[in-house]
């Protein structure tokens, strides 16, 4: 207990003066954790300042904000050649930089990322493991990660996982994000280690062998995406599972929108609740998590999170689109750090009104709308999310999932592409009502299944091929 | 008769009287801190448990205690006495008693320590009660710190091995260098005095708070490890080796030394018992039960709870609808 409280006190020094942690010290932190679980069942009454911080105070939050941001840029300045050339030419001067003051910086955008990656590498730190976007929004972009991101990063999130009951010793997660995501499969593995939990890294693979590795004494944590998820309820409820078959206790995803009949069906079927996270391969470790009022709240240790009107970059007013601008702060991101990186993930603000729910000392928003070039536009004031048409698609009864479709506007309308099947056994005017209910008056338009993979890309597209699968058929049987 | 002889009580009456006050003073805190511990949960920090390196910390600590005493001025001893049984005291209350009693209460009892440490100690009457008043601080004292360690995840094998070395270490500063015996003897009247005690006449009889600590941790540590079934045998091995054995050895030592005002290492005879119990115990009953094992068994008394009453009129809803959303 003593020998915890130095512990702490090394890992708050070092927030507090924002050098790099000693991710051994924060190692042997997570000993601490199981220990402390193994002996009480919980943690201490006050665990949630120390995975939170002490951030319901405004003037606590703005003050610990702009410190870290001044460290951060400061550092960037001296080691990231595209950030010094950046802030040379905006003309502020850091040691004075404010959250306001910081506004005059150009956002980066993800073009500055893939076509001058080399400038965002720090000099100061070794590369450790490149790690890449899925690119199914143009581009993939390389993001370059030091092996003391690699090792902090597990640790902080093995410390926090522990503390909130989210992963145990005995728990087993299995991870079907795409094998490509090193960044994504590292942290679980890293962080499964840390704890003594069993961790299987199956990726995206056909989706019969990840539905056998739920069932049978199988995983209790399950991370994956939306999409594939969906494709799971449906593979699941075709071999006419149900929640007695599984043994799972959470299922985190995150990386594309998640519909809540999407989430609804997922946790009757599977018998667990679902997390809706939100995390960027350019802007880690920055997390966002969902309460139980279904607002997205961001970590403030890790990083700044601006929300900037859609029109006009400025901060966004209460009630309004936003797309998300994150910052994350030195000494959590060290080897090809973004500052005011536009994620052009779209949120819309909350009202200005105080929050109630569990988390309330963070600010929230709404959950992820999409990508802000998704959004269209049908008038001055007239815009439709993606997420909204996720939501109405996913609510039809023929529960189409993952939800495939096309949406462009012509004339002030939206002209939605869908694959046929996902209006079966519906007439026209069924389908008019259902969007209708939900506030959409699109232009249907119809192809055959076969074109439904072209609708819309999703990361349950990055099949992977296993062994496994059954023989692939080259010509005829006959 | 000299002068001498009339000042100073035979031997069997040291002894005895030594014996009365070290079984009053080690009982009422492994008692106490048993009943405290049955009954009232500390708060605990988010992350940690008692671990060996902190016995090894702590020993460290009680190492260097004795150089604080002779190094440090008189002014600062004291002030961080001061805050040192504050702080145990507002812990350890905390979960019993309202604030404003709790901090009126350490007020009262630390500053009549104080002061009765500096103005009552210049005749010998008053003497009994700053004896008794210092008493009662160390004892609720002793409460709340055995109940910190032992609550914050202390095992009884911790327990032993710091009695364990204690026992070596008692043994070395009072038999081979009376360091102890010279800190008794500078500052056994201060105020703060870390030991209870009682005065008859010119007579005085002292149990250690340190020794307190470990009587009342043993106790805890044993009922939580292995049921209140052993509360007997833990209180009898207190009572023997920590009470009977070190108040009658001075008889012992009275035959060989005729000083008769020998400080005796306590921990020579509990330390050593105290550890080969507990490696009895193990063989015995096998691993210790964690905190939590305890809280849910039947050695933890739970309060019942309150009932409710239903209100004579509805309350306003607390919760407003929710807005309509937004649409776009």
């Amino acid at each position: 207990m003593l020998e915890t409280g130095v512990r702490q006190f090394r890992m708050a020094m070092g927030m507090v003066w924002g050098r790099r942690l000693s991710t051994r010290n924060l190692g042997r932190l997570v000993d601490d954790a199981i220990a402390t679980l193994h002996e009480f069942g919980e943690p201490g009454a006050d665990a949630g300042n120390v995975i939170e911080g002490p951030f319901s105070d405004p003037a606590v939050r703005t003050d610990f904000a702009t410190r870290a941001v001044r460290r951060t840029a400061k550092r960037l300045a001296a080691q990231s050649p595209f950030y010094a050339r950046r802030f040379a030419s905006a003309g502020v001067r850091l040691d004075r930089l404010d959250l306001a003051g910081m506004r005059a910086i150009p956002v980066t955008l993800k073009r500055d990322l893939v076509e001058r990656a080399d400038d965002f590498q720090c000099a100061d730190v070794a590369r450790y493991l490149a790690t890449r976007t899925t690119g199914t929004t143009g581009r993939p972009a390389e993001i370059w990660l030091s092996r003391y991101e690699m090792e902090l990063w597990p640790a902080l999130g093995a410390l926090a996982g522990l503390i909130r009951g989210e992963l145990g010793q005995d728990d087993i997660q299995q991870v079907n994000v795409s094998s490509r995501s090193t960044a994504s499969v590292h942290l679980n593995v890293a962080g499964c280690r840390l704890i003594g939990a069993a961790c299987r890294v199956l990726g995206i693979v056909p989706v019969d062998e990840a539905l056998d590795g739920l069932t049978n004494r199988g995983a209790t944590q399950l991370a994956t995406v939306p999409s594939y998820l969906a494709e799971l309820e449906v593979a699941a409820r075709r071999r006419g599972m149900g929640p007695d078959d599984f043994r799972l206790r959470r299922i985190d995803v995150g990386g594309e929108v998640l519909s809540s009949s999407l989430a609804r069906a997922a946790r009757e079927m599977f018998g667990a609740p679902v997390r809706d996270l939100y995390a960027l391969t350019e802007a880690v470790p920055i997390l966002g998590r969902p309460c139980s009022d279904g607002h997205l709240h961001f970590d403030l240790n890790t990083g700044l999170v601006e929300y900037l009107d859609l029109e006009t970059g400025e901060p966004a007013e209460p009630g309004a689109l936003a797309t998300v601008v994150a910052t994350p702060y030195f000494p959590y991101r060290d080897c090809m750090p973004v500052f005011r990186y536009d994620t052009r993930d779209v949120v819309r603000l909350l009202p200005d009104e105080a929050l109630t729910c569990e988390v309330a000392g963070v600010p929230g928003t709404g959950p992820i709308e999409g990508k802000a070039d998704q959004v269209l536009r049908l008038g001055p004031t007239d815009v439709v999310t993606p997420r909204q048409l996720v939501e109405a698609i996913e609510a039809l009864p023929t529960r189409p999932w993952p939800a495939r479709f096309r949406a462009t506007v012509h004339d002030g309308r939206i002209r939605l592409t869908l694959p046929a099947s996902t209006i079966t056994g519906l007439d026209e005017a069924e389908v008019v009502r259902h969007f209708a209910e939900r506030g959409l008056d699109p232009d249907l338009a119809f192809v055959s299944d076969e074109e439904a993979t072209a609708l819309r890309l999703l990361r349950s597209d990055l099949h992977e091929t296993t062994f496994a699968a059954g023989p692939a058929l080259i010509g005829s049987l006959t | 008769m000299t002068l001498y002889e009339d000042l100073h009580s035979s031997q069997l009456f040291l002894s005895l009287f030594q014996l009365c006050m070290t079984t009053f003073g080690a009982m009422a805190a492994c008692l106490g801190a048993l009943y405290y511990m049955r009954r009232v949960r500390l708060d605990r920090p988010a992350i940690g448990r008692f671990n060996g390196r902190d016995v090894v910390i702590l020993f460290g600590f009680l190492g260097i205690l004795p150089a604080l005493y002779l190094l440090l001025p008189h002014w600062a001893l004291i002030s961080l006495l001061a805050l040192t049984f504050i702080t145990a005291l507002s812990i350890g209350y905390r979960p019993v008693v309202s604030p404003g009693l709790l901090w009126l209460g350490i007020g009262l009892l630390i500053g009549a320590d104080l002061w009765m440490g500096q103005h009552m100690i210049n005749a010998v009457f008053p003497w009994h009660f700053v004896w008794a008043e210092n008493s009662l601080v160390m004892l609720l004292a002793v409460i709340a710190v055995a109940n910190l360690y032992i609550q914050g995840g202390m095992q009884l094998k911790h327990v032993a091995l710091f009695a364990g070395g204690l026992a070596i270490y008692d043994a070395i500063f009072t038999l081979v260098w009376p360091v102890s015996s010279l800190l008794l003897r500078e500052f056994v009247n201060y105020p703060l005095f870390p030991a209870m005690g009682m005065r008859i006449g010119y007579d005085e009889a002292i149990v250690g708070l340190g020794d307190l600590l470990v009587y009342a941790g043993f106790t805890l540590a044993m009922v939580k490890a292995y049921g209140r079934r052993l509360m007997w045998l833990a209180l009898t091995l207190v009572f023997v080796f920590g009470a009977v054995v070190p108040s009658l050895s001075g008889l012992v030592i009275n035959y060989l030394d005729e000083r008769a005002d020998v400080v005796i290492p306590a921990q020579a005879s509990f330390g050593p018992v105290a550890l080969i119990t507990y490696l009895l115990l193990r063989h015995r009953y096998g691993r210790e039960r964690t905190m939590k094992e305890f809280l849910d068994s039947d050695d933890f008394v739970r309060q019942a709870p309150v009932p409710v009453t239903e209100p004579a009129v509805a309350p306003e809803p607390e919760v407003q609808p929710a807005p309509e959303p937004v649409r776009t």
